[in-house]
């Protein structure tokens, strides 16, 4: 990719952005609005926060810590589980309905129960990322490994596969097709359980969930609305350049899906 | 002596009504002939082949592959599915190179081995793409390219230009007729084309509908490239489409008395 099409495609993502600020600014600074902070006041605050006293950067850092951990447990437990469920019968048999039941349960209504067993820091809130993703992964890989053409498998079998090298050469790659959307939707799902988990853990001192939770206490309605905006664009960042990163060089690049 | 023979093979799938696919079939086919199958649709000429491959396994009877029993795939056998089933995250070369990996061959020898087929069957220039860039006939030519490159004794096909349009479906049953020459092993074909049939047997098997049973045997002895327009071909069609015509009306009468 060339640099001058890279800083078109730059500007081709910023720009509805700044109509929307430009748009935004304006209607607060007549006074159209009045319960949100104007850009130009998130600005400085963000100037204030990260450049002049490098607070936001430690929550940052704090969150993207839990996240990774939280995250990275809910993928290799999800599909592990998914794994098994989708390649055993008698344990799809026993386990599906039950995953269906756990599934329905929204991750944040997990944290008071948390809080009581595995106390009131870091521990809940890694353990509340990780129910958020774990379903979303166990599913799309349950979901994807039930999906695969049956003649790859015959294909594999005849030219002379066992269990093992079906199960590594076929069926995970094959479940590729939903799996890779299973982990763009959880990282999205972890994320938010994330912020939600760090507002109620008492014992957590960082984390951007943190930030918004405690500017409270201050009326300080510019950080809780600069922590607003934080959270939206590293979600969107995340999804848009690692997991769409991820997505393009596997099942779109293999053709599995349409490109987007 | 035969190399496949197929001894009073009988099919029931168990569902919510009992089908009855194949029933009593018997057939002999010998070393490096080319065995075409050909029915109406829905008379188990495919439960057949996914039988001889291992992929199931005969209700009754047995399947003997140089007298031993199938009872499993294994790459004595090489399968040419009608939808390709390729690998889509394999490029070209990788989806040939398969089988070889599967039986231990280093990857120097693996390539080595895979570029002879995959130039065999016209596809030079093209071992490093994912098969979602080619064409049908292109990715049915990888298939064969995949399935002759570990060297199997028999290549079973399962309607593989079935999905083609008439322009690539012709060319390609000359290409094979051309890579068939080159390599000589025992083809089973399995087809619903009767010219299809002629243009490639050395032997016709003609099913009959449901329950598929062998109602016909055609040999042919035309020479290769076989010319369409020929009068012996075009006799030996007329002979297969006779045996077929009651079939064909039958397997209808199936269908209606089903819906």
């Amino acid at each position: 990719m060339s640099g001058k099409k890279l800083l078109n495609d730059f500007f081709q993502f910023i720009f509805p952005f700044i109509v929307v600020g430009i748009l935004w600014e304006i209607i607060v600074d007549v006074g159209l609005i009045t319960f949100i902070p104007s850009p130009h006041e998130l600005l400085v605050r963000f100037y204030q926060l990260s450049i002049q006293k490098n607070i936001l950067e430690k929550h940052l850092y704090y969150s993207f810590y839990r996240l990774i951990i939280g995250y990275l447990l809910a993928t290799i437990f999800g599909i592990g589980v998914g794994v098994l469920i989708g390649v055993k019968k008698i344990v799809s048999d026993i386990f599906s309905p039950v995953l269906g039941l756990l599934i329905s349960i929204p991750t944040i209504a997990w944290v008071p129960v948390l809080l009581i067993t595995f106390g009131l820091g870091d521990k809940t809130v890694i353990i509340a990322i990780f129910l958020g993703g774990f379903f979303e992964v166990a599913y799309s890989t349950i979901h994807g490994i039930r999906m695969v053409d049956k003649n790859l498998v015959n294909a594999a079998r005849i030219m002379g596969a066992d269990r093992l090298k079906i199960f590594s050469h076929v069926l995970l790659p094959g479940a590729m097709t939903s799996i890779i959307p299973g982990l763009r939707l959880a990282i999205g799902y972890s994320w938010r359980a994330l912020v939600g988990a760090e507002m109620l853990a008492a014992m957590v001192r960082w984390g951007i969930g943190k930030m918004i939770y405690e500017a409270r206490f201050w009326n300080d309605i510019v950080t809780m609305f600069l922590g607003l905006v934080v959270i939206g664009i590293m979600g969107m960042l995340l999804d848009k350049f690692i997991m769409g990163y991820i997505e393009k060089e596997t099942i779109e690049r293999w053709g599995m899906i349409e490109k987007r | 002596m035969s190399k496949i023979r197929i001894i009073g093979v009988k099919k029931v799938y168990e569902g919510e009504k009992k089908v009855l696919a194949l029933d009593n079939v018997n057939m002999e086919i010998k070393e490096n002939e080319f065995a075409v199958i050909v029915g109406p649709s829905g008379c188990g000429k495919s439960t057949l082949l996914s039988l001889i491959a291992g992929f199931e396994k005969p209700t009754e009877g047995k399947i003997l592959l140089d007298g031993k029993e199938v009872d499993k795939p294994a790459p004595d056998r090489g399968f040419v599915f009608q939808d390709f089933a390729l690998y889509p995250w394999r490029t070209v070369l990788k989806n040939t190179t398969f089988g070889l990996e599967l039986k231990g061959v280093t990857k120097e020898e693996a390539r080595k081995q895979a570029m002879r087929y995959i130039k065999m069957v016209g596809l030079e220039g093209f071992e490093e793409v994912y098969p979602h860039t080619l064409s049908g006939g292109m990715k049915q030519r990888v298939a064969i390219a995949r399935a002759l490159a570990y060297e199997p004794e028999v290549l079973l096909m399962d309607e593989p230009f079935g999905s083609l349009d008439a322009q690539t479906r012709k060319l390609m049953q000359m290409e094979l007729i051309r890579i068939w020459g080159k390599t000589k092993r025992t083809v089973v074909f399995v087809t619903h084309s009767v010219i299809e049939a002629v243009y490639l047997a050395d032997k016709v098997f003609v099913m009959t509908a449901r329950p598929g049973k062998v109602k016909g045997i055609v040999e042919i002895d035309i020479p290769r490239p076989r010319d369409y327009t020929d009068e012996r071909f075009l006799m030996i069609r007329e002979k297969i489409l006779s045996l077929l015509q009651e079939e064909v009306e039958k397997s209808q009468k199936i269908k209606q008395s089903m819906e």
